[in-house]
């Protein structure tokens, strides 16, 4: 049954790179990903590798299109799919936050009134912080550049990942709240972490060994 | 508001229609599997679409309840349409079938509907065909619903495909005697159910569970394989129930063999599954080409008490379309679903020799068209073609039968017609 080569959906963006070179400690050359630039499909010895936009990874993996992949977990969050969560890669750390103006005097999530709206990139975890908090906000669905909303009255808070907190003080955002801390994880689609369990089992196996060695040096 | 047209012209989301093709190969996909359970001495039921909420709601955990489609009849009572099929099932074998000698073999071919987010293979209206071996305790009924499943699929076409079979009272025996909050037991069991390892950590460190339960409950999820994963499961067993369950999955896997459907077939204790519905064996099938379970199932002995009535049952659901999805991976579907093998046409007088030649053919077990056009040859070739009905017989009064064959449509030569009831010569 394991004739295919072994399909791995990897987000493309900053973290690419650093993906790469972790596969690669982990004995899974990739490099061939990054000096085919522009393709989206790249066929490397048992590998196959998709790349994909961060959000989409979970989804190739749910329904099969990739065996495993690697995403975020604030993107498994926001996408809610059901597959398998095998290690934490320890990377892309950053955190999930609600953050509001400074000069709006909101100090906690408690504060924002009734009628507030928040824009994010994250409108299903953002509904489920805000019901869990008993906060009724409306939440206002944006793609990128959640900062602009409320510089321009858009919104008055937004949820939104950081690294640093310096692109939200840099806007005039103070955060309020942490919702989670993110970090990259292999993920696999359940059944295939079944079928070709050994070949997979292995890779997390050898991943494991290079986060740890990652974390030591 | 929508569009009148809008409304007027599509389905609701989630719903579809089964064209001509598809609904032969959906036809083809259950006669296979219903001639199996049928051959095996399962006998088939046939349930209400519509049943009392109150009814459903007894078989069916928290996460079905909530998909259920519900209405009000005019007396109040809240109705709900079937999200499966176990569940009447057991209604009827605590009322109806309740004093019928058991065991009972059953199956069903029908329609499900659950409220939900529509995904490969599963809409919110979706097929099942299952069976349910009702008031049999013991390994030698699980295995024969196994072998069943296997027996099932590989019917129905299915050609590269795994049965993984675990056993939910190892995992529950592990949990019995724990110290553990009712919410960090719910995580601890979602983790395990999600096979979300990261989540597994986190709680195994934050509860601060003993260090050998921790090594155990680690080692749950790769306690996979074959005879050895039982023989380690056996041997990790920190208490009788899941020693207990271990042994029995032990039984029910070397019961297989004489099936013949053991190659098929993969121990996996970790797989949890819903431990409200299931007690003993628990079976998922997987195809390679499909991201989805094709067919799940397990032994629920506690569902048919519910109705006031112990009995034990084991059994499976096979999701149709999933297969039809697998088959259809497999190349295991029969292209020319749908299609006739014979067009046949006749004017005036060859009208009757026409129909007795499409009686004919029909009575050999051939899809045949006749024409009600009055068409041209050259307009029934070309019809053929368009439609891909493989063969063309005209009959023009009293000569013999003319027959165009695919690929070229071309006229076969009198000579190599013979088959054709007629074709020779009409007087």
């Amino acid at each position: 049954m394991n004739a295919r080569p072994l399909t791995i959906a990897l987000p493309k963006g900053r973290l690419l790179d650093h993906l790469i070179g972790m596969l690669r400690s982990a004995g899974v050359d990739a490099e061939a990903v990054a000096a085919a630039s522009r393709r989206l499909v790249v066929d490397h010895g048992p590998w196959r590798f998709l790349i994909c936009r961060a959000a989409d990874v979970p989804t190739f993996v749910e329904y099969g299109a990739a065996d495993v992949g690697i995403a975020g977990k604030d993107v498994l969050w926001e996408a809610g799919r059901d597959v398998a969560e095998l290690l934490d890669l320890g990377v892309g750390r950053c955190r999930l936050v609600v953050a509001v103006p400074e000069a709006s005097g909101v100090r906690r999530v408690q504060d924002l009134d009734f009628n507030s709206r928040v824009a994010t990139k994250y409108p299903r975890v953002a509904r489920r912080y805000f019901n869990e908090q008993g906060i009724q906000v409306e939440i206002v669905p944006l793609h990128g550049n959640i900062e602009l909303a409320p510089l321009v009255g858009l919104a008055d808070a937004v949820v939104d990942v950081t690294e640093t907190g310096r692109t939200l003080r840099d806007n005039g955002l103070a955060v309020i709240a942490a919702i989670g801390t993110s970090t990259a994880r292999l993920i696999a689609n359940p059944v295939r972490y079944k079928i070709r369990s050994g070949q997979i089992d292995e890779l997390a196996a050898a991943l494991a060994a290079a986060v740890a060695a990652g974390g030591r040096s | 508001m929508a569009e009148p047209l809008y409304t007027r012209r599509m389905t609701p989301r989630g719903l579809k229609d089964f064209l001509p093709k598809d609904a032969a190969r959906k036809r083809a996909v259950e006669t296979a599997l219903a001639a199996t359970f049928a051959r095996w001495g399962y006998a088939e039921v046939i349930t209400p679409t519509v049943e009392f909420f109150e009814c459903l709601a007894l078989g069916d955990g928290p996460e079905l309840v909530e998909k259920m489609y519900r209405l009000f009849d005019r007396e109040g009572h809240t109705l709900a349409l079937r999200p499966e099929v176990t569940t009447p099932i057991g209604r009827i074998v605590a009322t109806r079938l309740r004093d019928e000698p058991k065991p009972l073999r059953l199956y069903y071919i029908a329609n499900v509907f659950r409220y939900e987010e529509p995904q490969a293979g599963r809409h919110r209206e979706f097929w099942q065909a299952g069976v349910e071996l009702v008031g049999a305790t013991g390994p030698a009924a699980d295995a024969e619903v196994i072998a069943l499943a296997a027996t099932a699929l590989a019917a129905a076409g299915l050609e590269d495909f795994r049965l993984d079979i675990g056993q939910v009272g190892y995992f529950a025996g592990l949990m019995a005697g724990v110290d553990l909050s009712h919410d960090d037991r719910w995580a601890l069991r979602r983790a395990l159910l999600r096979r979300d390892y990261v989540a597994l950590e986190e709680v195994l460190d934050r509860t601060g569970l003993p260090g050998e339960k921790q090594r155990l409950l680690r080692e749950l999820p790769r306690l996979r394989g074959r005879e050895d994963a039982i023989a380690r499961a056996v041997e990790l067993a920190d208490n009788p129930v899941s020693r207990a369950a271990a042994e029995n999955l032990g039984t029910i896997y070397a019961a297989l063999a004489a099936y013949g459907v053991s190659e098929r077939v993969y121990i996996d204790l970790g797989m949890i599954k819903d431990l409200d519905y299931y007690t003993g064996m628990v079976l998922e099938g997987y195809a390679p080409e499909l991201g989805f379970p094709v067919c799940t199932g397990g032994r629920y002995d506690n569902l048919i008490g519910r109705f006031g009535y112990d009995c034990p049952a084991t059994g499976f659901v096979i999701g149709v379309e999933r297969l039809m999805l697998s088959l259809e991976g497999q190349r295991a579907l029969p292209a020319d679903a749908g299609v006739p093998q014979w067009l046949v046409s006749g004017d005036g007088s060859g009208r009757a020799r026409a129909l007795a030649a499409a009686a004919a053919l029909r009575e050999r077990g051939l899809a045949v068209e006749v024409d009600v056009l009055d068409r041209p040859p050259e307009a029934l070739v070309a019809y053929a073609r368009a439609r891909g009905i493989p063969h063309v017989a005209v009959y023009t009064g009293a000569a013999p039968a003319r027959v165009f064959a695919a690929p070229s449509y071309r006229e076969l030569p009198a000579g190599e017609v013979q088959d054709l009831p007629g074709a020779g010569d009409g007087r």
